[in-house]
Formats: C-alpha cells, structure tokens, sequence
C-alpha cells in the first residue's frame, strides 16, 4: 500500500501538478494575449485524442500531435490576406471539436464518453497519467526557465528581440508548443472545456496583485495549487463535478481579487484627490 | 444520395426549417461578428448561458430554458462590460467563460442522468426540434435581422472608423450593447436546438467563407446567409445518408459543423483562384498599356 492507492489522493497530487503547471504556462499565455488561442487548442486536441482512443494509440500522443496540427493551421489561416487571427482561432476550434463529436458518435456510450472529454475526471487519474504530467510538468518549466530572457523580450518587445538577432518565430513556436502540450497533460483531468480555467485564471488574479513580472510565476503557481487541492477537496464532500469546482474556484477567487483591489485602487484615488 | 427525398419525414423537415432559420441569422450576425472581431466573444457567450438555461429548467421546466438562458447572456455581457476596466478583454472573457460554464456543471452534476443532460446542451437536439421551437427561433431571428438592418449604417462606421463614429455623433457604448445583445440573443435562439459547438460555428465559419469571396459588404451578408443555410442542409443530407445508407452514426450538429468548414475551405480554394485570375488579368492590362 502507497499514498497513491486512494484516487482521491492521487487526484490531490494531479490537482497540485497541474494546478501549478497551469499557472506558470498562464503567465505566458495572459502577457502574450493567447486565451482565446488556448480555447481553440483544447476543443482541437479532442479529435485527436478520439483518434488515439480509436486506434489504441497514447491518448497523449494523439491529443499533441492534433494539437501542434491545429498550431500550424491556424497560423497558416491567418496569414491569409482578409482574416485575422480570430477568424482562424474560432474555425479551428468549431472545427476540431465537430470532427472530435462526429467521430464519437459513431461509438456506443456516446454520452458518458463525451462527458468525460468535455468536463474530465480527475478522480480517475491512473498512476501512469500522474507520472506523465509530472514529465511534462518539469520538461515545460525547465524550457521556460532556460528561454526566460528570450520569451520575456520577444513577448514585450518583438521588434527590438529580432533586431537583437533572435529567431521570433522558433521563439513563438516553442511558447505555443508548451502551451500545446500544458493542455494536453491538463485535459484528462478538467477535460477541454474547463482547462482553460487554469490557463488564464491564476496569472490574470495574479496580475491584479502585482505589476512585477518575476513575481507573477510564484503567485499564479500557488493560485492555481490552492484552487486545485480545494477543488477536489469540495467535489469529494458534496459529491460535485471535480473539474468544475476547480474551474468554479478559479473564477470565485479571481472575483474576490478583483472586487478588493477594485475598492482598494477607489479608495487611493479618493485619497490622492483629498485636498491637503 | 438525394438532397430532398430524407426530408419527407416531419421530424427531418423541421430540422432543416430550424437549420435554414439559423444559417441566415447565423450568417447575418457573423458578419458583424467578423468584423468587430468578436468570435472569442460569441464562443465566451455560448458558454456562459449555460448556468442560465440549468437554472431555467429546474426552477421552470421546458419553459424556463429560454428566461434564464436570455439572463444569463445579458449577466455575461454586464459582467464584461465591468471587468475590461482593469483586466485585458481576452482574459476577462475566458474568466467569465470558465466559471459560468463550471457553475453550470456543478449545477447538473448534482442531478442523475447528469452526462445526457450536459449532452444535449453540448450538441443539440436537432432532430427533435417541436414546432413552437421553430416559431420561436423564427421570431428572434425576424427582431435581431430587422435590428441589424436598421442600425446599417452606425454599424459600419463604428466597425471601420471608432473615432470617426464618436465625432459623427455616434454613441458607441448604445451601440456596442445593442450587438452584444443581438450576438446573445442568437446563441440563445440556437443553443436549445443545435447546440454550443454549432452556434459558434454558425457564427463564425459562413461569414469568413464569404469574407474570401468578396470584398463588398453587400455581397458578403447574402453570401454568409446563403452558406450558413446551405451548410445546415447539406449536414442533415450527409448524417442521414450516412446512417440509412452505411449504418454509420455521425451526430447531425457536428456533421453540419464540418460540411461548413469544408465549405470554408473550397473559399478559400476559390479566393485564391479569384486573386490569381485578377492579378494576371492586371498584368496583361499593364503590358497593353505599355
């Protein structure tokens, strides 16, 4: 007997990994305005993992591999003279996800399958599943970390970066590809509606508490751990969806935020405008 | 294959009524949705009513869908409109997106037959569209196209020139709530029918298909409703021949989804076709001349 025996123990230490992989990937996405690019992913992976679950494949492997394949058609739509990156975002994502739905529907146990993609089931994370993410979850940090400076000067300032004689696009490419495979490893869990919660929620509350970037990786990463853990926690006492408590969590605390510095940014203008 | 004989059935011929409704108001309002940018907006919207149409229904039945659907659209659009003050829109929206949505589940998690439910919002019930449905999407579509047509004109400015548009007197905030309004209202119309995945596409795929075919706005709105409506009958074809034909399940929403975004793609295909075709045409032109 081990700790990781309980599935809910074992849905603890998914929540904690891709509570904090999300939250540090979210930094990335929120400063270079990708949410809507994230959703796009999540539906698009969906056929892919279909595909996989078809052919007795890696899910993981067929979630990514469609993954980087909607990146590069999206990319490509947008290049295209009249469309802007929106349009492509939002074909891809109805697209991915119809094909995903078709492919479904010609199986039996139709509806409890496509539950489990579009909300996840944390609770029946498998050991396996936990060792990956915890793989992915150190390969993607240790690539954020090493191209730190790079991903800091291409996001802020792409001109100067390519002045400076770095390669933008394979530093865009790298970004995208450990957003692709963060949702990826997230997925099973909040399925691929609600991953996105994690991807965004964190960083941007984080980003109403500080305006220093270095500080918002470690604020995002516990955001996002705490509203794991305490999710998973609430789903197991009243017998809830897990996903969306997480998701429901992120949002109540992002509320929270917002509303405090909200009142506290009226209260200091009140005070600078007090005559002295 | 037969493009009419699979809709001999009543429950087909409702199906495509519903489906031809929708790609018209789908293609209209994708037009403004294309222009003003707002596809993140109509996906974030089509999530967010989701907790207003479970509440809905288990405070109302059947009847309660539609209310709580239409309040939970205008709360998203209120709840934007306050969060944009300090958060960047896409953020604000995938917030508001997540959280809706996942109340939402929570909601029906706590019920049995819990996954069909969630089903059915997913993906529509096509098939069982009932006739006051149709009446129903039939009205909306009437007041968002007469609203849409009426307000031409401020649409266009604003969509093109902002600043423009305030100095002429313009009042963009009216404006800007009156489209949000209209954009919610179509995915209210829709979801119950066609669901979320099929809204977002209706909304967005017919009016970019058309957008590569043209560049004048009064060719592109036809064209869009034209695709939209020529996408929903092409789907049902497709899903029924498929599962008369070769016994092949393939859920109607998402088969009209891909019919549309094969369409997409055959624009595509003929835009740059069109473009070819006008640049050799305006080179031979320019040796004429020389």
């Amino acid at each position: 007997m081990t700790w990781f025996d309980s599935s809910v123990h074992r849905a603890l230490a998914e929540a904690v990994l891709v509570g904090a992989l999300g939250g540090v990937v979210g930094v990335h996405v929120l400063i270079r305005r990708l949410p809507f690019f994230t959703m796009a992913l999540t539906h698009a992976t969906f056929p892919g993992i279909v595909i996989a679950a078809l052919l007795g494949a890696d899910l993981y492997l067929g979630g990514g591999v469609f993954g980087l394949l909607i990146t590069l058609a999206v990319v490509l739509f947008s290049r295209v003279r009249g469309q802007d990156f929106t349009a492509a975002t939002g074909i891809a994502l109805a697209g991915g996800f119809a094909l995903g739905v078709v492919l479904v529907s010609a199986q039996d146990g139709f509806a409890k399958d496509l539950t489990a993609y579009t909300v996840g089931d944390i609770l029946a994370v498998s050991a396996r599943d936990l060792a990956i993410t915890a793989g992915i979850a150190a390969a993607v940090t240790l690539l954020l970390v090493v191209f730190r400076r790079e991903l800091l000067i291409t996001a802020f300032d792409p001109v100067g970066a390519a002045a400076l004689g770095l390669r933008t696009a394979l530093i865009d490419f790298i970004l995208l590809a450990a957003v692709v495979v963060t949702v990826v490893a997230t997925v099973p869990a909040l399925g691929v509606i609600l991953t996105v919660a994690l991807l965004v929620g964190p960083a941007a509350t984080a980003r109403l508490l500080t305006d220093r970037y270095a500080l918002l990786f470690p604020i995002s990463a516990a955001i996002g751990v705490s509203c794991g853990v305490a999710g998973v926690w609430l789903s197991t006492v009243w017998n809830v969806a897990a996903g969306a408590s997480i998701a429901l969590l992120v949002g109540v605390v992002f509320g929270l935020v917002f509303l405090g510095s909200h009142g506290a940014a009226l209260v200091r203008r009140r005070a600078a405008a007090r005559p002295l | 294959m037969s493009l009419i004989e699979p809709f001999q059935t009543p429950f087909m011929a409702r199906a495509l009524a519903e489906l031809i409704i929708l790609g018209v108001l789908g293609g209209t309002v994708g037009v403004v949705v294309l222009l003003r940018r707002l596809a993140f907006l109509s996906d974030a919207l089509s999530h967010t009513i989701f907790p207003g149409v479970v509440a809905g229904y288990l405070l109302a039945g059947e009847d309660g869908v539609f209310w709580g659907a239409l309040a939970a659209g205008i709360a998203t659009a209120a709840l934007l409109t306050l969060l944009t003050r300090r958060v960047a829109q896409d953020a604000a929206l995938a917030l508001l997106l997540t959280t809706l949505f996942a109340a939402g589940v929570v909601l029906v998690s706590r019920r049995s037959g819990y996954a069909s439910d969630l089903t059915a919002f997913l993906f529509g019930r096509v098939l069982t569209v009932t006739p006051e449905q149709l009446w129903q999407t039939a009205a909306v579509a009437a007041v968002v196209i007469a609203l849409l047509a009426a307000l031409r004109r401020p649409l266009l400015l604003r969509a093109f020139d902002p600043v423009g548009a305030e100095a002429a007197g313009v009042r963009v905030g009216l404006l800007d709530l009156v489209v949000n309004v209209a954009v919610a209202l179509t995915v209210v119309a829709a979801v119950r029918a066609v669901g979320m995945v099929l809204v977002i596409a209706l909304l967005i795929v017919p009016a970019a298909a058309a957008r590569v075919l043209s560049d004048r706005l009064t060719v592109i709105v036809p064209l869009a409703c034209l695709i939209g409506a020529a996408g929903g009958w092409l789907g049902l074809v497709v899903s029924w021949e498929a599962s008369i034909g070769y016994g092949l399940r393939l859920a109607s929403g998402g088969t009209v989804v891909l019919v549309l975004v094969a369409m997409y793609g055959l624009a595509q295909a003929a835009g740059l076709v069109r473009r070819r075709v006008r640049l050799g045409r305006a080179r031979t032109g320019l040796e004429a001349v020389q």
